[in-house]
This record gives structure tokens, sequence and C-alpha cells, in this order.
């Protein structure tokens, strides 16, 4: 929990924003703020690339950061929001609708350390989970197209299930590809020769 | 009447010229004559509007027509039902670029002016010239990915054949889209009113196009509600459906529509001056400050004529706007066929209310 976080802080509300930094001296966090309206948050994101995004709930440009997922190069960050309002309801909406984690009413020192420490692990453990789906995935994927390309192999060449699997993983290893690249290669030959 | 579940109901809204018929309901007393108390509460992004409707903090709002798939999909949000019993316009946004882009463009066509509707074609030379000398692309912006005015810029870039992917495509929220276009950080957007107005009247832009050339008569805003607010209030959801008909009913008379404007212009809802609210709304679309304005007669629709149901929540429209969602690469494939599109376009909802829709002479 030692190693330092940039947060980009996009407030209008210029006190406030101080507070906010104040409140995060000497911590890990290094606090930008971005205060104009103006100024291209998308642009800021993707110059800076901060560890984790602070906005006001009420903010117009909170819009823009919806976007932000529509851009390839963009990598998901942690958005922790601000809210004048003590309301529960929408804290617990925060963290069903993705983001990371609310700060209600003032900003002091007090808070908003283990507020921003449990977003960013929290997020992280997210991410963590997401990857691991993603990578499962794909290897299921390999798996199937591994089973048709042996499929066409045995019916194309007439040989057993083993054989066509020795000779993708010979190939494979003989060309240092991976095994999918290989039952990709021969899907495509296959199909594309009319067998 | 006394049969209403809920009587003091808040709804949200985004300051924007078609934001009329809840202005109107609230402001000519329909809500009132339906025994609602309605409090309107301005939102300043799409997002919070969205999250606030979705956990019940405002129990309906005015929502952009394809947010409500959106929202029960969960693009970009946790998945909740959200459903709309009617349509609230049609049309009402433009596509204006900046002054520069527009001279720009006249001057690599060896054009004097420009034909409007603009064709995107002229764009073309635009974006191989820019290329060639290693200049940026051409910056445009959107409201929010899940808008008619993202699909509609992409269509008319289509139209003009042109890839999204030849050019920038950013999210602003509204009401900084002028200035955006002002300080050059993008070149041309597609909003709604009064914003392209504002563009022109401040000399900084030229609206090329409205939303009404590239797509006739297509649902723009909606109102969202909840689907577990709408079955637990039944009569109060129609009560409100009563209420809204008759204010954009009373927004048909181009009287009328000129006094929209003015209440519109208050502090409480736009905010803006009268002069670039009220084009739009007596079908009238600015372009340039050196040419004259264009008639675009259905610039903002919000009634239905006979034979004509702009109010009525078509499960076929909604179908489109999943269409476009599709080709703007927002869902796969696959999705289309895991939300029925008639569990939120409510087309049963409104025909239920439209019987009691109260008739005045006119």
């Amino acid at each position: 929990m030692s190693s330092e976080l940039s947060i980009l802080l996009i407030d209008e509300n210029v006190d406030r924003a101080k507070e906010v930094i104040a409140a995060l001296e000497e911590s890990r966090y290094q606090v930008r703020h971005l205060a104009s309206p103006s100024t291209a948050l998308l642009k800021e994101v993707d110059a800076w690339q901060p560890d984790v995004i602070m906005i006001d709930t009420e903010s117009p440009s909170r819009d823009m950061l919806e976007s932000l997922h529509m851009i390839s190069s963009y990598s998901p960050k942690p958005v922790v929001m601000f809210s004048e309002a003590e309301d529960e309801e929408m804290i617990n909406l925060s963290v069903k609708s993705g983001v990371s984690a609310y700060v209600v009413g003032d900003p002091d020192s007090a808070r908003i350390r283990p507020i921003l420490d449990a977003a960013v692990a929290r997020f992280n453990e997210y991410q963590r989970l997401k990857d691991e789906l993603v990578q499962t995935k794909g290897e299921l994927e390999a798996r199937k197209l591994i089973d048709e390309a042996k499929r066409l192999l045995m019916d194309v060449k007439g040989i057993s299930e083993n054989d066509a699997f020795h000779s993708m993983r010979k190939t494979a290893m003989d060309s240092g590809q991976k095994m999918e690249d290989v039952a990709r290669t021969v899907i495509s030959m296959m199909k594309n020769m009319n067998f | 009447m006394g049969n209403l579940e809920k009587e003091q109901l808040t709804i949200g809204f985004v300051p924007l010229t078609d934001s009329a018929p809840l202005v109107i309901a609230k402001s000519q007393g329909f809500f009132a004559e339906q025994g609602l108390q309605v409090r309107l509460e301005k939102q300043n992004s799409w997002a919070t509007l969205r999250d606030k409707l979705h956990e019940g903090i405002l129990d309906a709002a005015q929502m952009l027509a394809p947010m409500p798939l959106a929202s029960s999909m969960g693009l970009g949000c946790y998945p909740t039902p959200i459903i709309t019993p009617f349509v609230l316009s049609l049309n009402g946004n433009a596509i204006t670029l900046s002054d520069a882009l527009y001279q720009e463009l006249l001057q690599v066509n060896e054009l004097d002016d420009a034909v409007l509707p603009l064709s995107a074609g002229l764009l073309r030379k635009v974006i191989e010239q820019r290329k060639a000398a290693g200049r940026a692309r051409i910056r445009f912006a959107n409201v929010f990915p899940y808008s008619c005015h993202h699909y509609q810029l992409l269509d008319w870039l289509e139209s003009g054949g042109i890839s999204s992917k030849e050019v920038d495509i950013l999210t602003v929220p509204p009401v900084n889209m002028v200035g955006f276009l002002e300080t050059g950080e993008i070149d041309a957007f597609c909003v709604g009113g009064p914003w392209n107005a504002k563009a022109v009247r401040s000399g900084i832009g030229l609206t090329a196009l409205t939303s009404f050339d590239i797509w006739e008569n297509m649902p723009e805003k909606v109102l969202g509600i909840s689907k577990k607010f709408a079955e637990q209030n039944p009569e109060t959801v129609k009560a409100l459906c009563c209420a809204v008909e008759r204010a954009c009913h009373w927004l048909e008379a181009t009287p009328n529509r000129f006094e929209a404007a003015r209440f519109l212009s208050s502090s409480d809802y736009l905010d803006a001056p009268l002069d670039v609210i009220a084009p739009s709304l007596i079908g009238s679309c600015l372009t340039h400050r050196d040419t004259a304005p264009r008639q675009v007669e259905f610039y903002n629709q919000f009634y239905s004529r006979p034979g004509q149901h702009v109010n009525k929540p078509f499960v076929t429209s909604g179908e489109w706007l999943l269409e476009k969602m599709l080709m703007a690469g927002q869902i796969p494939e696959s999705a289309k066929g895991s939300i029925s599109v008639a569990d939120v376009f409510r087309e049963d909802l409104y025909e239920n209310v439209s019987s009691s829709f109260v008739r005045a002479p006119f």
C-alpha cells in the first residue's frame, strides 16, 4: 500500500479541491486538479494516465467519463465521486454502477484516505476477476478451435484423433506457434481448399 | 384522481429546448390538473440523471431515446429495467461546424458558399488534406455515447462515404459545446437546441443540417421510468402521461411555441436568451452569421396530428435504435437476442392511457 498513485481531481469548486489536496498531503496520492470545464477531460486523462479519477457527481463533465470506455487505448480506472447530499441511496448506487467509491459531505483527511484505499483495492480486485474471465473465455475458445481442426484433419486425411492431435502439436513445436494458431491455419486451409 | 399511488413526484430534465413538454406541463398547471405535485430537477449530466433514476432518487426523467435500452442492457451501468410509455419529442438536434472548419471546407473544395443541408462528402478533401499535412483529424463531439446524436452523426458521415474511423468523436456536455467549439478543442458537434443557435448567434459556427435532414421523425426524447415504479404506481404513470400529452398538444400552436420559449429561457430551466431558444421552436434553423435561416417545419416536434403518432413508443422505433447501436459497434450481434424491445418501448402502456387524454379545444 505504499506505491505512489496519481489522482485526477475534476471539481469546479476550488475550495473543496483545496481541502482534498490538503487532506491528501504526505500520502501516497499525488493530486492534479482540473478546475476548468473547458479543458478537454479526455485529453487530460490520456496525457496523464491517472491511477484514480475523482469527480463531483453534479459535474456536467461526468458524461465525458461515460465515453471513456469507448476509447480503445483507454485502460479502465477507478472513479471516486463527490456528493454534497448525505444520500445513502446514491452510495448504494455508486457501487453497483461501477463507480468505485463515494465521498459524501466534506472531504477530511481522516475519511478520505481509507475511502481511496478501499476504492483502489476493490477496483483492482474487480479488474483481476474480469481479466481472469477474459482469459478463461480465451482458453475455451482455443479449445474449440483445436477440436474443430482435429475433426477436419480426421475427416480429410482419414487419421485417428490421436494422430491428428500429434501432427498439429508437431507443427506447433517445429514452427514455434501456439496450438490455437496452428488450428486456425488448419481450419482456414481446409475450408479454402473446399475439402 | 383520488386513486393516485403517489402524488408528489421528482422528475429530472436536462436543460435543452426539447425539455419543453415537462416545463410546459409544470408552468401551465397540467400536472396539477392531474393531481400531481411535480418538482422538476435540473440535471447537468445524462449519466447522473440515469443513475438517479435507477436508484429511485428521481421518479421519472426526460431521457435520450436510446437510454432506456442502454439501461436495460447495462451498457455503461448496472443493468436496470427502465421503460418508456411516452415519446416526448421528435427531431431537435443539429450538426454545427466551427467557422474555421467551414472556411477550410469551402477552400479545399474551391467553393464560394455551401448548399444546405451540407453534404458530408465535402469533408473528404478536408480529411485527406489534413492527413497529407500531418495535421490532427477532424474532431466531432456528441452529448452521450448512447444518444441519437451519436448515431445521426455516424449516419451523416456515412452518407458522404466517411467512416467513423477517419475522424475523432468525443463526448462533451451540451452546456460546454459552444465553449469547446470557440476554443477549437472540437471542430464540430451534434447537439440539441438551443446550443446550435447559440453557436450561430455567437458568430462561431455554421449549422450544416438538422437531425430532421438525417432521420425524418424518429423519437428523440422519451419519458423514462423504472419498470418497478411503473408496476407499483400504474395510476400515477397514467396521470403523468396525460399531463405531458396535454403539454405536447399545447405546444402544437405556434403562438404557444413562443410563450414556451419565454418559460424555457428562465434561470430555472435553460437560463439562455430568448433569441437562441425561440427559432427552432418556430421551425427556423439559424445557419450562419452571413446567411439566412432555413425553414425546417418539424425542427422540434412534440405532438401527434391525426394519423400520426408522435408520442407512441413504437417497438419498431426501439428496434431501429438497437440496430443503430449494433452498427455503431456498441453492442455485439448476440445482444439483440438478449433484450425484448417490447418490454422497454411500452406501446401497451401508451394504448392504455391514450383513451384518457384530455382534448382541449384548439
